[in-house]
């Protein structure tokens, strides 16, 4: 396995492991509003990630060897990608495991593939900032979205919990209209999130290759 | 002339410095060094002729390529020591050889221990527990273990002792005098380096003020040491630097022929003599003059 590869992956497959572990065994275990709350806290699980990987990354000494820039964007790229997509795989399936106890519906598996895009693209966006301007710039502003992040899910969870009116994100009408047709609706949505993906990988590439902030 | 590295009108700006119009030629199995006081942009060229800085395509060839279309095989050939080396801090010595071994086409683990062992570094301490000294020497380990035709140096003798600098000198002689490795090493200090740099390019505020052969340089420049009227004023007025000390003057020259009539008769009279320049002294009346 290539030495970046395995390095960064450790940070990555414990990230998977304590969340699923953590949180999605919450979707298998609790009702409403498991699914509503449970896929908001991914974006946080893998930017932690990120920032556990990318502080201790040591890019000047990775551009003395005989890497290209190309390799080592497409390697945290690909991490990134496995990640959401391993997260999206087994919420998904355990949607539809709870489908029959009627905690999950087609909508919740349109929600789930649009919580995994969102994350896929505000992941790979912060890590195109990371090289940009470095972890010094970009460690507090990742820290403070992390932070916000998580207190925003906390806030949705207890006002879904107290106030019978709070809107929830898995039942708004172009959720709930996308769930007519969930799968069709997962594909293309998964399209345009990967296509905006490989676009701002590409952009990765460029950034890395001119800047210096985070050598 | 077989040349490894070829850099045209190099420049490269940041927000507070700027390396300006820099060309650069470096024979194959030759020393260059590069001089200058500190901030004159050494660090700057260095990283930029070892692709750790980018420039526009085309401005540095190595081995006739360019890094951007040629950087997995070029780096292969191009060993880097920075000024400051990096490393995963948390990670021991064997560590990093075991990542680093993948990427290089001719690692070579034995020498790595081999070279290792000379320098008296722990392959099982984390590289935090290293001196400042033992990363350059890591560093330098791994940029010799990689069959690295071309090695950029920066400041290699910074933060070694005695016996580790001269060792380190003694090595880049024999590495060079096979004909096989080129070294480029950049310090502000000529100390020691300036015994084995083949050609020498000074460089100042970001521009390169001389660029010669050591030996031409050692040729043309000279002290004349004299007493202390023994000169007339219009001499004294055409060395490059000059210094009046209570025991006697001295005038830095590049030009000894053309004085040698006007300073004839103190020299002569034992009043004057002419004694060898250093490349520090070189470098000095440079950045004083500029």
């Amino acid at each position: 396995m290539d030495p970046i590869l395995r390095r960064s992956s450790f940070f990555y497959v414990t990230a998977l492991i304590t969340y699923m572990g953590l949180m999605g065994r919450f979707m298998l275990t609790r009702d409403w509003p498991a699914f509503e709350v449970i896929p908001l806290f991914l974006p946080v699980w893998l930017i932690s990630a990120m920032l556990a990987s990318e502080h201790d990354e040591r890019y000047a000494f990775l551009r003395t060897l005989p890497v290209t820039d190309r390799a080592v964007v497409r390697t945290k790229f690909t991490l990134i990608l496995s990640f959401v997509s391993a997260a999206w795989l087994l919420m998904i399936a355990v949607a539809l495991l709870r489908m029959g106890d009627e905690i999950a519906t087609p909508s919740t598996l349109v929600y789930v593939t649009l919580v995994c895009a969102s994350a896929l693209l505000v992941g790979a966006l912060y890590q195109v900032g990371i090289w940009r301007f470095g972890m010094s710039v970009m460690f507090p502003v990742i820290g403070v979205s992390v932070a916000g992040g998580l207190v925003l899910a906390i806030i949705h969870v207890a006002n879904l919990k107290y106030q019978d009116d709070w809107p929830a994100f898995s039942r708004m009408g172009v959720v709930e209209w996308l769930g007519g047709a969930p799968w069709l609706s997962s594909a293309v949505l998964g399209a345009l999130a990967l296509w905006a993906y490989y676009g701002l990988m590409q952009a990765g590439l460029r950034v890395k290759a001119a800047s210096e902030a985070h050598l | 002339m077989d040349t490894v590295l070829e850099a045209t009108d190099l420049t490269k700006s940041y927000e507070d410095f700027s390396l300006r119009g820099v060309s650069l030629t470096v024979r194959r199995g030759s020393i260059s060094g590069i001089f200058g006081p500190n901030a004159a942009g050494k660090t700057t060229l260095l990283k930029v002729l070892a692709a750790q800085a980018p420039v526009p395509p085309g401005v540095v060839r190595v081995f006739g390529q360019i890094y951007e279309t040629s950087e997995g095989d070029l780096k292969n050939r191009v060993g880097y020591v920075p000024q400051e080396p990096t490393f995963y801090p948390d990670k021991t010595v064997a560590w990093h050889a075991r990542f680093v071994a993948p990427y290089f086409a001719r690692w070579d683990g034995a020498g790595f221990h081999n070279l290792l062992e000379s320098f008296r570094v722990n392959p099982l301490k984390k590289v935090k527990q290293l001196s400042g000294g033992q990363k350059k020497l890591l560093s330098l380990a791994m940029a010799l273990s990689h069959g690295a035709q071309l090695l950029i140096l920066d400041e290699p003798t910074a933060g070694l002792d005695v016996v580790h600098r001269r060792s380190l000198l003694d090595l880049l002689r024999t590495l060079a005098a096979d004909g096989e490795s080129t070294v480029i090493v950049a310090s502000h200090i000529t100390d020691g380096l300036d015994e084995i740099a083949e050609d020498v390019t000074f460089l100042h505020d970001g521009r390169v003020v001389l660029q010669a052969a050591s030996d031409d340089l050692m040729t043309r420049w000279k002290w004349i040491h004299y007493k202390d009227g023994s000169l007339d004023r219009a001499i004294e007025d055409r060395f490059a630097t000059l210094r009046r000390q209570p025991f006697g003057n001295r005038g830095l020259t590049d030009d000894l022929p053309a004085l040698r009539e006007a300073v004839a008769p103190a020299l002569a009279s034992g009043d004057a003599r002419i004694a060898h320049a250093s490349l520090e002294d070189i470098l000095l009346s440079f950045v004083k003059g500029a």
